[in-house]
């Protein structure tokens, strides 16, 4: 048994609660709701409401399933800074072999979704870094290899290295070493993808 | 046609390093190019004027991330020379050893990326597989992959492992083998021959003015080598010929590196049959109180010499698997050096882009510019 | 004329031919000789041991900062005399300038962009004045001795960006 209240929204929508009727009060939250709109309104309704609640709804959908083929297939930026570079090129040769993780470098920032500073950056490439960043599509990561990255390294004093890439934009994963030897950089890219699994679901 | 500037770089495929290539074209025809470098200056010689002399070995090592032995030993010489230190010769033997280790890592290094950048995918892969047996001998000794911070003012840090002459005889035994097979792969390819013979071209009167140094001067017929011309460390002992071409060309390049690997692991046998036989020191007696350790342990005082040493100015140069290095150090008496400099042949390669690639296409740029054989950290410093 | 065949005759012949081009001679281990040249004369001297003297590469050219003056340092190789030269040009704090090399050996162009890019030191006549290695706008010539090393946090990371 249950009681019908009715309730007009403010967009002139109508939506009919059902509460429980029983011993206990009422509960506060509804437990179900149902959108009953009118045929010659349908049209109207569907651009205004009925859209940003079906782009939600595929996004709950779809959003873990994005998620689980992104987190498995990131594609780095090929980019070659310094000596982390060399290791990172160790990475995809025969005996580490990087991309039986999915992980496959691209030249192109926009086919890629995941950056790894894998070297010194210095202050005259930092603005080339930064549009190379802002030309890879959401959602990206960012991963600092090595020590220069991270924090500036044994140059660190010097005019004209950066000290730590993350004056520039935000990374996702430090790796430490000088350079981090391959198993360190995979090591890297696997938190990484369990970092996107714990924050994205 | 309308002519137009193109950025190569600083990311782009080709560039193997951090650097631009500026190249006006005409259509697929190379009009002019302005290469722009500095994207990775690190202020090394800067940084030497506040560090001790031994604590500058973890720069040189970073300054060419392919080749960090040769660099350690070249500022090595420099400062042995401005320091006045005598070194002992089996630590020499180790050093001329791990430089020759060293050019074959570089050289194996620079096949791998050089056929990759050709379209042939499998040689990059043989070439990193065999590149890391080299490295797991420089792990066995000094303890790192690639920067090894192993040599000291007076000598190398520590000895040869036990049992390190018959692993390294095996890993020489197995890329000699491997050679063949490189060679097999590359010049059996008509893709490889077709896109390599007659490209780039720098004659050998073009290498000389534009200071040119290194394979890319070998393939141009001059057999210039500073290991035979200006022996330094027991080159001298060694027996070994400079391979040359006369092609000029890419493919001359090519052929010239290819040889210096069997030439390197001639030197490396030759070097480790006289350390199976001459068990010593590898360290200086004596080394001035500011290079050694500023209070020694107990027992090793020997290290300690006096605290003033004579002014004075050191110049090494040594030939790096890129071509002629130059190291010049100027010593005040103090702790640090007052000015350190370092020459890079890349750099000059570099420089001289204007005579090697003007008149060509495109799609000839990846050719030639692998057949230098950058790595920018030396380039930059 | 032939090609000369050893140190002491190339500086004999030198000494002959280019008069007043060098001030002093010293020897020091591991280059054939150490010549210090004015500043004038350091291009007609340049061009004779190109020409004559066999020193056909121009392997480096370096300057240094002595605070009170500054000195410029050519190193040259002689496929011949299988060895380096050394030249030493002695130039003024204030403003210092000495002619370019890069018409004599196309090697130097760059050394000697690097030299004024980094220790400001011009070059008369070079075909390509640019910086080099720093971006174009820095206001620094970071190799001076006074220009010091500083720890990061010490600096305002907005001075630093050009």
């Amino acid at each position: 048994m249950t009681d019908t209240t009715a309730s007009t929204h403010s967009a002139g929508t109508t939506v009919v609660t059902h509460l429980h009727k029983g011993d206990s009060p009422a509960p506060e939250v509804p437990t179900e709701q149902i959108l009953a709109v009118s045929a010659k309104e349908f049209i109207p309704l569907w651009k205004e409401n009925l859209q940003g609640l079906v782009n939600k709804g595929m996004d709950t959908l779809t959003q873990p399933l994005f998620n689980w083929a992104g987190r498995n297939s990131l594609f780095p930026l090929h980019l070659g800074l310094a000596c982390c570079a060399i290791e990172f090129a160790a990475g995809f040769g025969a005996r580490w072999d990087a991309e039986r993780f999915g992980v496959v470098p691209r030249s192109s920032p926009r086919q890629c979704d995941l950056l790894i500073i894998n070297g010194t950056v210095t202050w005259k490439f930092s603005h080339k870094l930064i549009t190379l960043w802002e030309q890879m599509p959401e959602p990206k990561w960012a991963i600092a290899m090595g020590n220069c990255a991270t924090g500036g390294g044994p140059f660190r004093t010097a005019y004209s290295v950066v000290p730590g890439v993350d004056k520039l934009f935000p990374i996702d994963v430090y790796i430490a070493g000088c350079p981090p030897r391959p198993e360190a950089m995979l090591d890297g890219i696997l938190r990484l993808e369990r970092l996107i699994r714990e924050r994205h679901g | 046609m309308s002519e137009m500037w193109v950025n190569m770089g600083p990311q782009h495929p080709m560039t193997h390093g951090l650097w631009n290539l500026r190249v006006k074209i005409d259509g697929e025809l190379i009009v002019d190019v302005d290469p722009e470098i500095g994207y990775l200056h690190r202020g090394i010689e800067k940084i030497c004027e506040y560090r001790r002399y031994n604590e500058v070995v973890t720069l040189m090592d970073r300054s060419c991330y392919v080749a960090g032995l040769a660099w350690e030993q070249l500022y090595f010489i420099a400062a042995e020379q401005a320091l006045g230190v005598e070194v002992p010769e089996r630590a020499e033997y180790v050093r001329t050893m791990a430089q020759e280790l060293q050019r074959l890592a570089s050289h194996i290094m620079w096949y791998a990326a050089y056929v990759e950048d050709l379209g042939l995918m499998s040689p990059m892969l043989y070439g990193m597989r065999d590149r890391d047996l080299v490295l797991d001998l420089f792990q066995s000794f000094t303890g790192a992959r690639m920067t090894y911070e192993y040599m000291r003012v007076g000598g190398v840090r520590n000895d040869l492992p036990v049992g390190f002459s018959d692993r390294a005889r095996k890993v020489m035994d197995w890329i000699e083998k491997k050679l063949v097979e490189y060679e097999n792969l590359c010049e059996r390819s008509d893709i490889f021959r077709k896109r390599t013979v007659g490209v780039g071209i720098l004659k050998a009167k073009d290498c000389l003015n534009t200071g040119v140094t290194g394979p890319m001067l070998r393939a141009a017929g001059v057999a210039r080598d500073l290991r035979r011309d200006r022996p330094y460390s027991v080159y001298s002992e060694m027996d070994f010929v400079i391979p040359t071409h006369d092609g000029a060309d890419a493919y001359g390049r090519y052929r010239v590196r290819m040889e210096e690997m069997r030439q390197s692991i001639r030197i490396v046998r030759q070097s480790l049959d006289w350390l199976d036989r001459h068990p010593g020191r590898v360290m200086a007696e004596k080394v001035p109180r500011f290079v050694g350790t500023p209070s020694p342990p107990p027992g090793r005082e020997e290290y300690v010499l006096a605290r003033d040493f004579p002014k004075g100015r050191g110049l090494a140069a040594m030939e790096e698997p890129h071509g002629e290095a130059v190291a010049y150090i100027v010593n005040e008496g103090n702790e640090h050096p007052y000015r350190a400099k370092l020459r890079s042949p890349v750099f000059v390669n570099i420089s001289a882009a204007k005579h090697y690639m003007i008149g060509y296409r495109v799609s000839d740029i990846p050719v030639i510019m692998g057949s230098v054989d950058v790595c920018l950290g030396e380039a930059d410093r | 004329m032939t090609a000369v065949s050893s140190w002491p005759e190339a500086l004999a012949r030198l000494k002959a031919e280019v008069p007043d081009a060098i001030t002093g001679e010293s020897a020091r281990p591991g280059v054939l000789a150490v010549l210090a040249v004015p500043a004038p004369s350091i291009r007609r001297l340049a061009t004779w041991l190109r020409d004559e003297g066999t020193f056909s590469h121009c392997s480096l050219v370096l300057g240094i900062d002595w605070i009170d003056h500054m000195e410029v340092v050519y190193h040259l190789w002689s496929d011949a005399l299988k060895g380096y030269l050394e030249l030493s040009v002695t130039l003024p704090a204030e403003d210092p300038h000495v002619d370019s090399l890069g018409g004599v050996w196309g090697g130097a162009i760059w050394h000697e962009r690097e030299t004024w890019d980094l220790l400001g030191i011009r070059f008369d006549g070079h075909p390509d004045p640019r910086r080099l290695l720093m971006p174009e706008g820095y206001k620094f010539h970071p190799l001076r001795k006074s220009f010091e090393l500083r720890e990061p946090e010490e600096l305002e990371v907005k001075s630093r960006h050009v």
